[in-house]
Parts: structure tokens; sequence; C-alpha cells
């Protein structure tokens, strides 16, 4: 054998494995190709066309309109109202449902009697479909005979009897805030719990030997070991509260007086109810846009390094 | 060899995906061909006909629907009738979905508001294209009209309704009033409101005096079209621009005195309001006379207390309503398939098949001659209702426009904003709907 021919075969076998991992990856590829990247980069040609349902049944394409989707959308006032609402909700609802769902986590951890059975309990609203979880939640709220008014009713010695979370402007937000932390907190706690499970024993004991206070330990060895785990988890939930759409048409459909009109109502309507897919497109696209800059700058803030 | 194995194994994956994206994208929808122009001659091949229907979901119809599915199918052995089915918010997007992959539906069950999708999509059929010119002919005019765009027509209406006035004759009498005598205007129905305000009902819960919906659902809008035109208003033009007006200006101004004077539930659906009124808790409400179904539905005694009364005049106006139908809107498949939607569009729509489901389901005024006689007892205090009601122009972006106006009921009473203002906001942004 050749002392030429040996650096040729490592070079053949380097490409063989490329080759072996490229058609390894080639359906995945194919994947996200054929059903994520076509949808989108259609989506957003349709936003700058003329597109409307007899386009869709005829098989026609749309017909570009000189930017008419988008110079409309920023002048008819609706975009920045609905922009701003869509982030009130992510924001808050985040924030709440890691924050529950870390305690709930620490509680589960705890090894507190019956947390097996708490920790099957609680992920049935999981598992609910968000359209379900929207009316038991409407029902729960309404203002005349539902279980909140009676609640209230209670609480209140019978003095407040027209306590309608929905039906204000200022508080259907909240209302629906909380059906979403309702249904989303059981995942989030799920995940926060493997996260703590997985801080080594051994790290935490030593800790304690070293006379570290439980603040102390909380700080320096858990969050830390569980900042991969946190920051997957609130990346979810910003995706998962910034596409939120069956709650809001469920609930309010974007009402009262537009106070829950977040961008995925707003899309909606432009697409399915005004039927004009092209300008509906374009809400998407700056939907996306938007979701894409928060997701970045998100993980741009909180970069996690792996603990070794 | 575990190498070759997963290689194949990704291939055959890869593959199945590339598989999934042939499909059939050649295939068309069926050619509309000439249309059977009302056709005598029939067909003797077997022919499947499709009939998207949202009613068949909902447990108080099923029955009826399966009836006329095994009468007609007994009548036509060689039809057989296909149901499309979707929930009632989503049967258009269904239809129109599967028309975009090549399915064609040839009948669909629609509200009256969801013409103009149907049209704009170009997937109704002209009913002077489908039907006998004789069975058209006897339709009431002023009906038929309302489902008319551009002359022509484009829905079918099996029964119609304004929005009808029910009270609860019980709560007239506890509160002193004449339970045959309802009110005719809106003052005197504020009158009686004032009379009814502060009862509660026998477990200690407030009974709302009057009701009208405001929730952000599309059919609600057509409710607030239709006060608008109590007050002899207007809101559309007929060329579909925006025509509103003092009558207009009236009309939410006494949505904003009703919700001020806490007579009305606030933000609330129609089915909201049929909740209520079958609980006892409301004493007059607007429905479509076939809400009543909802009302029995959960109060099988409420034909006991129920009352139909004429939608409320005010202001200059005469007390004119919406005119709103159940209809089918046609679609032309090819000759075999229109002459098979023809045959159970007309056999549907007789007094034979609508008597019973319109006088003991769904009570419902009758659009045609021959149906004159299918009036339920419970409508007849109502009786000139739908033949006062003015049509709706059916502009495209008319379900999205009917929201709009749900904001502005909503703008005036939950965010009890000033009548003007939130005219002028309402303007502005049913502008840019119209505009398409």
């Amino acid at each position: 054998m050749s002392k030429a021919s040996v650096p040729a075969r490592r070079l053949k076998a380097a490409t063989g494995d490329k080759l072996f991992s490229l058609g390894l990856l080639l359906p995945a590829i194919l994947l996200t190709f054929v059903f994520i990247l076509v949808p989108v980069i259609d989506s957003i040609i349709k936003s700058f066309t003329e597109y409307k349902i007899k386009n869709v049944i005829s098989g026609q394409p749309g017909t570009w309109n000189n930017f008419e989707n988008y110079i409309k959308l920023f002048q008819n006032d609706k975009l920045m109202p609905a922009i701003i609402t869509t982030f009130i909700f992510v924001f808050a609802v985040v924030i709440a449902q890691f924050l529950i769902g870390f305690i709930l986590a620490v509680i589960l951890d705890s090894k507190i009697r019956g947390s097996r059975f708490l920790r099957s309990i609680m992920m049935m609203p999981w598992v609910v479909p968000t359209m379900i979880s929207g009316m038991v939640w409407l029902w729960i709220y309404q203002p005349q005979y539902g279980l909140l008014r009676y609640l209230v009713q209670v609480v209140t010695g019978g003095s407040v009897l027209d306590f309608a979370i929905l039906n204000n402007p200022n508080t259907a937000l909240l209302g629906i805030g909380i059906a979403a932390l309702w249904k989303q907190v059981p995942l989030t706690t799920l995940l926060l719990l493997a996260g703590l499970q997985s801080v080594p024993n051994d790290m935490l004991e030593a800790a304690t030997v070293d006379g570290a206070s439980t603040l102390r330990r909380f700080v320096s060895i858990v969050i830390p070991y569980m900042m991969s785990v946190i920051k997957v988890t609130v990346s979810m939930s910003i995706i998962e509260n910034f596409k939120q759409f069956p709650l809001f048409w469920t609930m309010t459909g974007g009402g009262p007086d537009g106070s829950t009109t977040t961008l995925a109502i707003l899309s909606y309507r432009e697409a399915f109810v005004s039927n004009n897919l092209g300008s509906g497109a374009a809400v998407t696209t700056v939907w996306m846009l938007l979701m894409i800059l928060v997701v970045f700058v998100y993980n741009k803030i909180f970069r996690a390094e792996p603990m070794d | 060899m575990k190498r070759v194995l997963a290689l194949v194994l990704a291939l055959c994956l890869a593959l199945s995906l590339a598989a999934c994206g042939g499909g059939n994208s050649t295939s068309q929808p069926a050619a509309g061909g000439s249309g059977s122009q009302g056709g005598g001659e029939g067909y003797t091949e077997d022919i499947t006909l499709k009939v998207a229907n949202y009613a068949i979901l909902e447990s108080g119809y099923t029955e009826f629907w399966e009836g006329v599915k095994a009468g007609f199918e007994e009548k036509y052995p060689n039809i057989t009738i296909e149901w499309v089915t979707a929930p009632y918010g989503e049967i258009t997007n269904q239809v129109i979905n599967m028309a975009g992959g090549g399915d064609m539906v040839d009948v669909i069950f629609s509200e009256l508001i969801w013409i103009p999708t149907f049209v704009e999509a170009g997937l109704a059929a002209p009913a002077e294209e489908m039907l006998d010119e004789d069975f058209l002919a006897d339709f009431y005019p002023n009906v038929l009209e309302a489902h008319q765009v551009d002359g022509l027509t484009y829905g079918v209406p099996l029964y119609a309704s304004s929005c009808v006035l029910y009270y609860n004759k019980d709560i007239f009498e506890a509160a002193g009033l004449d339970p045959n005598a309802p009110p005719t205007t809106y003052e005197e129905m504020l009158a009686m409101a004032e009379q009814i305000d502060g009862m509660t009902t026998a477990d200690g819960n407030k009974i709302y005096s009057f009701g009208v919906p405001t929730a952000s659902v599309a059919v609600s809008g057509s409710f607030l079209n239709s006060v608008v035109y109590n007050f002899g208003g207007s809101v559309l033009a007929e060329d579909g621009t925006l025509a509103i007006d003092d009558g207009f200006t009236e009309a939410f101004e006494m949505i904003k005195l009703l919700d001020d004077k806490e007579y009305m539930p606030q933000n609330a659906k129609a089915k909201d309001l049929r909740n209520l009124f079958a609980l006892g808790q409301l004493a007059m409400y607007y429905d479509q006379s076939w809400g009543f179904n909802g009302v029995s539905s959960i109060n099988p005694d409420a034909s006991s207390f129920t009352a139909s009364a004429m939608p409320l005049k005010g202001g200059d106006g005469n007390g004119a309503g919406t005119l709103q139908s159940h209809c089918f809107v046609m679609v032309n498949n090819g000759d075999a398939q229109a002459w098979a939607a023809k045959e159970f569009v007309q056999y549907v729509i007789t007094p034979e098949v609508l008597n019973d489901y319109m006088n003991n389901i769904t009570p419902a005024y009758p659009v045609k001659n021959d149906m004159a006689d299918c009036l339920p007892a419970m409508l007849e205090a109502s009786a000139d209702a739908t033949t006062q009601a003015i049509p709706v122009p059916l502009v495209p972006a008319l379900n999205d426009f009917n929201l709009e106006l749900c904001t502005l009921a909503q703008a005036v009473t939950v965010s009890d904003k000033d009548v003007n203002t939130a005219i002028a906001d309402f303007e502005t942004a049913a502008n840019a709907i119209l505009a398409g």
C-alpha cells in the first residue's frame, strides 16, 4: 500500500460520512422546506398581491397591488393597537406563567405527599383542546349565571352582582390571560420540574456543607444548572402566546370595543372574515417578523452557557 | 450494513414526503356547464349530491335533516345525498377550502349574510339559471330581492325572519303590564322597561328589561342594522358604500340609553339572550324567529310564556327590520349535478317538507305563496315582520362590516363613549373595510 493512498482514502471516508449525514438529514430538510419554508415564502409573496378566495378556487395567481395591503394596514389605525395588545398579553402571560410554573415545580420537587398524583392531575388542562378551554372559561365568566360571578357575589356578600370580566375593555385581556395560564402552566411546570430534577445533588450537598443558605444555593447552583431548560421553556411560552388565537376568538372575538384584538385576530378577520387573503397575509408577515424579532432579542439577552 | 439500512429508511421517508406533495394538483372543479335551466329531463345515472350543512351537527335539527335525506333519496333512488359538515362558524371556510382543492359541493345550507362570500368566491350560481321559472315565481318578491347581488338571486330561502321582538308574558303580568299588549314603539318599550326594572327571579337574579345582541359575532351586526332600520335610518347604500344618517345616530343613542339605564345585558350574543330569556331573566329581546328553538331547548315550557311582536318603531321609522333567512346556495357543477341540486332544493322548499319544521322545530315566516299557511301560531302577532323588512345590500365584506357595527355598539355601551365620537371612529374603520 502506497503512503499517498492513505490521505486519499481518509478524504474518501470523510466525504462518505458527509454524504451519509446528508442522506439521514434529507427527510428533515425536505419536511422543513415543503411544510415550513414554501408556505412562509408563499404567504409573503401573497401579501404583496390582491389575492382573494376566487383566486384560491380558480387557481389564478394574485395580482401585484403596489404594497396596497401594507398601506391599508398602516393607515386604518388597527395595526398598532393590535401590536400593543399582543405585546401586553405576551409579556404579562409569559412572566406570570414562568413564576407560577416555577413555584409549582419547586413544590412538586419538594417530595410532598401526593406529589406524583398532583403531577398527573395538574396536566389535565394541558390536554384539553384550546377551543374547549375557551368555551369552559366563557361559561365560568358568564356575567349572569357564571361560576365567577357567583363566587364574587358570595365573597362580596352580595354587593357585587354585575361582575363581568370579559365585558369590560379594561379587564377582558386579563380574563383571557387567566384562561391562557390555566391551559399553559402545566407544561411549563413539567418542563421546569424536569430541569429542577437534573440539578446534581452532590453540588447542593457540598454547598450545604459549605454553609450556603437556601437562597444562595438556589441562585448560584439551581438557576445556572436550569438555565438551558428555562430558556427553552420561556421561548416556547413566548411563541405559544404570540400566536394565541383560539382563546381570543372563542371568548371575545376581539372585543369588547377592540380591546382584545391581537395580531392573530386581525389576521383572521382580514383573511377569513373579509375574505381578503392578501391583506391577511400582510398582517401575518408583520406578525411573523415581530415574533422572530422578539425571539431573537430574547435569545441574545438570555444566552445560556451550558454548565459543565 | 447499519449505515445502508439507515440510508434506505431515510430515502423511503423522503420519497413518501415527495409522494405526499404529488396529489391531484391538476384536478379542477367540474366545468360549469350550460346550467340545467330548469331542465325537465331527469337523469337516470347514479348521482352523489354533496350538500354542505352545519345544522346536521346541531342536535335540534339532525332528525329533520336526516328525514329530508331519507325522503329525497326515496323519491329519487339514483341520487345519494352526501352531507358535508362543519360547525356553524366554520362551514364557509370548509366549503371554500374544499373548492380550492377541486372538491366542489353542490348545495350549501347558508345564512343570508354568507351569500356575498360565496358570490365573491365565484361558487354561487344564480338561481335563475338553476331552478324552474315557476318555482322561483312563487316566492315573495321582497324576500327574493334580499338574496340578490346585481339583480341575480344567489340564495333560495327556505324560510325567513326579521328581527322579531320576543317577550315574556309572565314577566309582563308580574310587572302589572298587559301580556297581550306588547310595545310598538321604543318609547313604549322604555316605559315598560322602567316598570320591569328592579324585578328579580324567584332565586334572586336580576330580570333585564330588554336585550339586543352586541357581542362580536357577525350576526349581531345584522341585529344592530335592524335597529337602525327601526328608526328609519340607513347603514349601507345600494352601491355598498357607507350611508349613515340621523336614524343611524338615533339607533345607537337608544342602545346607549338602554345600557346607561342598565335595562340591557352588556356585550351579549344572541345565544346569551336566549339563555336569559329561557331562564326568565329577560323580559323582551330581539331575535331571529328561529332563535326560539334555542330558548325551548333550554326551557321546554318556554312556549307557555313566550309571545312575539312586531319590531319596534323609533324616530321617523316604521319599525322595518332587516330580512334574514336560511337559504340554499347552489353551485353549478355540470348538468347532472345541477339537475340533482335543483330537484333537491325544489323538494325541500315545499309545505310538505317544511310545515312541521317551521311550526314545531324552528318558528319562521313563509317565503312563498304555497307556504303561506305554514306560519306558526307563535308568529301570527308579528306576521308582517318580513313583509316590511328591508334587504341589506350584500357587499363582499358584509361579515367584517357587521363586526365593526358590534364594535360601535360596544363603544357606546361597555366603553361608555360619546355616540358621535364612536360613530366617527366607526366611519373610519368601516370605510376601510368597504374599500376592500
